[in-house]
């Protein structure tokens, strides 16, 4: 059997797209409009985390042609209910068929009291919720034996009692518990719209050394805010942002996420070019200002 | 505000127990805490009612868009997903539908969501081997009475009321498909899975029992005596044999297992 893609070194990733299965033939069968276009593809892990059937033989067939990043919404990092390690086993499990360039989920916490909200819930930016979430974090490194990324989710509402920006909050997470960031640059843009604050202060204070990817996707503006609904094309302001984010940070991996409204994979596969593309040109100016 | 607090408050106001987190968050230079509060409150109630719509595309087929989703959020509002996929949501609407007015008195709902669910469950359950008629023709006849079925992990079966094995396919291909909803009927369902493809078959109610017994562990013995009460005593037999025949041939048997010499066991 052919060697499987390497996927050790995560800063030769290249350009990637989540994997949808709207386009499960079209990867399978080699669709020309993905070859040399896509280097990569990220997965949801939670639809993976499954005992059989079709998704799980598909991702391994997929697996066997290119890299594979893991990307979860449930490890609710930030929860003060106990770590769920039955989740923790399955994901554990899946990385160990996968072999995943990442592990990633997201800032945030899902629910407490048992119940899952389904949803990226925000967190007060507090010295106690830094703590937790730096430990819990690295529990589950621990646990899984590798370091893991976590991702600004996007928010709507802030805290009070918030005591330091959210920037500060990750980076602060990163340096305590040794893990990674997944950088969504359109969730920058998103919050900074929604909370007020200039998105390039965001992205100039995460460390560049712990930016493991970048997330790059749409949004639906509604005037007073922004959602962030991952079904739009990425926004002329977020690739402006993308474009600062790869000036400060160096290349980087970078994925088209759409979430919903899937279009054909031609339409992504430009838009992952056009990503390309911006990266490049950013690249080009750092060396010229070099 | 402690941490375990906070986020009591901030589940509680979107669960629409308390509007007390509202005092402790903030909105926008444009918008007030209570309007973007509401974007995580339409968020959580529709992803979770576009999820089951998607998980029970019959039952929303049947009862039309926002039927459906009138009921999907009082179904949520009642049971609150504790499953960390979204896709297990669903898991207790079939018995909501069976129990809550006025979804209950439609028995079409609670079996229209009961096939839903074993179809989706049959997807991407366990994969197995599946036994073939060989393995049962490999057990010596003395130890026939022995037998004993692994069944397919994938295999669910439950009785139904209303013909929604019929109807169903029917409504995929045209929502507004005309049904006879006074149609009401006596049989059973079994959704199981073969490679890939997602299969159901219907079956009369002694055949239905006797599947029920050999998942509790009855031998072929003790279901051709069942079968044999359900009809007369001298079909019985062969009309057990048969059952069991289709289910090898179906393939929703995992292994033949028996007393005797050479069983999977």
């Amino acid at each position: 059997m052919a060697e499987r893609p390497s996927a050790s070194d995560v800063t030769s990733l290249g350009f990637g797209l989540g994997l949808r299965p709207q386009h499960y033939p079209a990867i399978l069968n080699g669709a020309p409009e993905i070859a040399g276009a896509v280097d990569w593809f990220e997965i949801l892990s939670e639809n993976y985390m499954v005992d059989g059937g079709r998704p799980l033989a598909t991702l391994m067939a997929v697996r066997e042609r290119y890299p594979i990043v893991m990307h979860g919404v449930s490890l609710s990092i930030g929860s003060t209910d106990a770590l769920d390690m039955d989740y923790l086993a399955r994901l554990k499990h899946l990385a160990a068929r996968v072999e995943p360039a990442i592990i990633s989920d997201h800032l945030c916490w899902t629910g407490v009291a048992g119940i899952n909200m389904h949803d990226l819930l925000p967190l007060p930016l507090t010295e106690e919720a830094l703590a937790h979430v730096s430990a819990r974090v690295d529990r589950v490194q621990s646990f899984l034996g590798r370091a893991i990324a976590l991702e600004n989710a996007s928010t709507y509402v802030t805290f009070a009692q918030d005591a330091m920006p959210e920037w500060e909050f990750l980076a602060e997470v990163a340096r305590r518990s040794g893990c990674k960031l997944l950088l969504d640059v359109n969730n920058v843009h998103v919050s900074a719209f929604n909370h007020d604050f200039p998105a390039t202060d965001y992205i100039d204070a995460i460390p560049r050394e712990a930016v493991a990817y970048i997330h790059l996707a749409g949004h639906e503006h509604n005037r007073t805010y922004i959602i962030d609904t991952h079904d739009h094309p990425v926004a002329p302001d977020v690739w402006r942002l993308y474009g600062h984010a790869i000036r400060r940070l160096g290349a980087v991996a970078t994925m088209i996420e759409r979430d919903d409204k899937i279009p054909p994979l031609e339409e992504l596969t430009a838009e992952l070019a056009h990503a390309r593309a911006v990266a490049a040109a950013a690249l080009e100016r750092t060396a010229q200002v070099a | 505000m402690d941490l375990a607090r906070a986020e009591r408050l901030f589940q509680d106001g979107l669960l629409g127990r308390s509007r007390d987190i509202l005092d402790r968050v903030r909105g926008n230079a444009r918008e007030d805490a209570a309007a973007m509060f509401e974007i995580y409150r339409n968020a959580y109630r529709s992803r979770l009612a576009e999820s089951l719509g998607v998980d029970f595309s019959g039952l929303k087929a049947l009862m039309g868009g926002q039927a459906f989703d009138r009921m999907a959020r009082a179904y949520i509002a009642k049971h609150p997903s504790r499953h960390r996929s979204i896709r297990w949501a669903g898991r207790d609407l079939a018995g909501f539908l069976a129990a809550e007015v006025p979804h209950r008195d439609d028995p079409w709902l609670a079996d229209m969501a009961r096939f839903d669910w074993a179809l989706a469950f049959a997807f991407d359950a366990p994969d197995a081997p599946t036994a073939a008629l060989a393995d049962l023709a490999g057990v010596p006849p003395e130890f026939w009475g022995s037998v004993r079925l692994r069944f397919h992990p994938t295999l669910d079966s439950f009785r139904i009321t209303t013909p929604v094995d019929e109807a169903r396919p029917r409504l995929l291909a045209n929502p507004g498909a005309a049904l006879d909803r006074a149609a009401r009927c006596e049989r059973a369902l079994m959704v199981w899975r073969i490679g890939h493809d997602v299969k159901f078959r219907a079956t009369d109610l002694p055949e239905h029992q006797a599947m029920q017994a050999m998942q509790d562990g009855a031998t072929f013995g003790d279901m051709c005596e069942l079968v044999a009460r359900a009809l007369d005593q001298e079909a019985g037999p062969l009309r057990a044999a048969q059952i069991l025949q289709g289910w090898l041939e179906w393939g929703i048997v995992a292994a033949v297992e028996h007393d005797g010499p050479g069983s999977a066991v």
